[in-house]
Parts: C-alpha cells; structure tokens; sequence
C-alpha cells in the first residue's frame, strides 16, 4: 500500500534562497537493458530515456532522469492527481513489464522531492556533500547521485540555480531539517 | 580520501563508493568435492598485500554498478578501473 503522507510538507524562505517540497508529484522506476525499450518508452511519453551519464531528457510533462546504465527515474514536471498517476502507471505496466522488456516501479512514496532556488543552492550542498557541481551547475538538465549530510539524494538541474532533490521518504524529515538549519547561516 | 573514476558515473569521491575486497576469486566448479581447508581457501583466505592490489569496488550512493579496481594500497594511487567481466588492463 502506498504511502503518500510525506513527514515534510512545508516552505521555507531565506533570503532568496527558497526550499519546498513539491507533491503530489508522479515518480516510477524503470529498468531495462532491452533494446526496443528505449522506443517503447518514447512512444508512450514522447521522450527517450537518455543514454549519457548524468544527464536527463525532458518534456512539458516529465523528465527522465539518468541513474544507471540500465535504471531511470521518471517524474512528472507539474503536480499530478493520484488518479493520473495510477493511469500511467498501468499503461507503462501493461507495455513494459507484462512483456518483459524491464520493470516499472511506482517509488512516488519511496522519494520526496524539494525544490531548492536561488543563487547560493551550491553553497548550501557544498556544506555537506562530497560532490564536485563545477560541471553539474554549468549544465541545465544534468543529473548527480550523491551523498548530502551522509544521505543519499538525487539531484536534478532544472535551470541556473534552480534544482530539484529527491531524498528517500525515511530520510527526509532529517535532511530537511538540516537543510533548514544550514541555510540560516549562508 | 581519494577520488575514484567509476566507469559509469566518472570521477567521484571515495566516500561514495564501498569496497567489496580482493577481485578475480573464481568459485570453484565443484564446492561439494573439495576438502574443508580447500573450502576456507576459497571462502575466507585474501590477500593483504603492500602494493599493487586487484579490487572490487561498488559505487554504492551512486549507480549502485561493481566494478573493478587497481589500487596501490601503499599510497591509494589508482592505476586502472575496469568493468565487471573485462580483463585487467594491468598483467596480474
């Protein structure tokens, strides 16, 4: 059973620095190392899993995030009801993983997405991330597995100084309020 | 702390990854015809050298992909990162 009531819920502002979370946002895993999965994937959500590291591809509707040579994380761009998300769900279902060309995940309860802006973002992960972002902020769409204050989170490049984090559900209530605290002293 | 080029992701710190000890140990074919010091050979017994040493290594709080690993374990220089399957580009 899935479980949408997330422990964080909130907004917060410091300075021009802006963090929230943002739901009810669809995310599914996929993985595949079939060959017509990339064309199944692209006719069903007019875009192509991206192949290169670290990189993602993306429509008015949803990204594709890059998490493994054979692993991706879609999400939706826009808040999304329960019912839409269930619908695409199951057509993704139905064209994937009952013919056997990968498996599809539905994680929208397994990972919570905060929206970081503002032009000290990098300053604040720096604080406690083991992850150079020279190339990651140069780089709109580019996509980074790593740790932030020993948890791990995905991050996602949106536009300058505009990203999305992905944290794990268990993990977010701790790395929020951590993001709170480190923000203060930018 | 060093920095380690993971064959998927590229360059990242070493605390991203987790070691997984001494690559190139082949199961034996046959586990059921070999005698117990045999068995502990196999399943317990690495090396421990000073020097160039052959590593797995797992990119553990990335893309989650095992791949292997030439490491100098004197001074933690590099010398090669190789997939899983591949042969060691450096003579074992």
């Amino acid at each position: 059973m899935l479980n949408f009531e997330t422990t964080v819920q909130d907004s917060k502002s410091y300075g021009d620095l802006t963090l929230s979370e943002m739901e009810p946002i669809l995310k599914i895993n996929l993985r595949s190392n079939k060959r017509e999965f990339s064309t199944k994937i692209g006719k069903l959500l007019s875009i192509i899993p991206p192949i290169e590291a670290n990189t993602s591809s993306s429509n008015e509707d949803y990204s594709i995030l890059w998490l493994s040579p054979d692993e991706w994380l879609i999400y939706s761009s826009n808040k999304i009801s329960y019912e839409k998300q269930n619908l695409l769900e199951e057509n993704l279902f139905k064209n994937i993983s009952n013919i056997n060309q990968g498996s599809v995940t539905n994680v929208t309860d397994h990972w919570v997405m905060i929206n970081l802006k503002g032009s000290k973002i990098y300053d604040l992960l720096s604080k406690s991330s083991p992850y150079d972002f020279k190339n990651f902020k140069m780089k709109k769409g580019s996509v980074a597995q790593t740790l932030l204050n020993h948890t791990d989170v995905i991050l996602h490049n949106l536009d300058d100084n505009n990203l999305n984090l992905f944290v794990r559900r268990s993990f977010s209530e701790d790395l929020w309020l951590w993001i709170n605290d480190s923000a203060r002293f930018l | 702390m060093f920095i380690i080029n993971c064959p998927y992701c590229g360059e990242r710190d070493q605390t991203e990854f987790s070691s997984g000890g001494e690559a190139h140990i082949v199961r034996p074919k046959q586990p059921t015809e070999l005698s117990d010091d045999e068995w502990a050979e196999f399943l317990f017994m690495r090396k421990n050298i000073k020097g160039i040493q052959f590593e797995r290594w797992n990119h553990s709080h990335g893309c989650r992909k095992w791949f292997n690993v030439v490491r100098d374990t004197s001074n933690d220089k590099i010398h090669a990162v190789y997939k899983m399957g591949e042969k060691p580009p450096i003579n074992k």
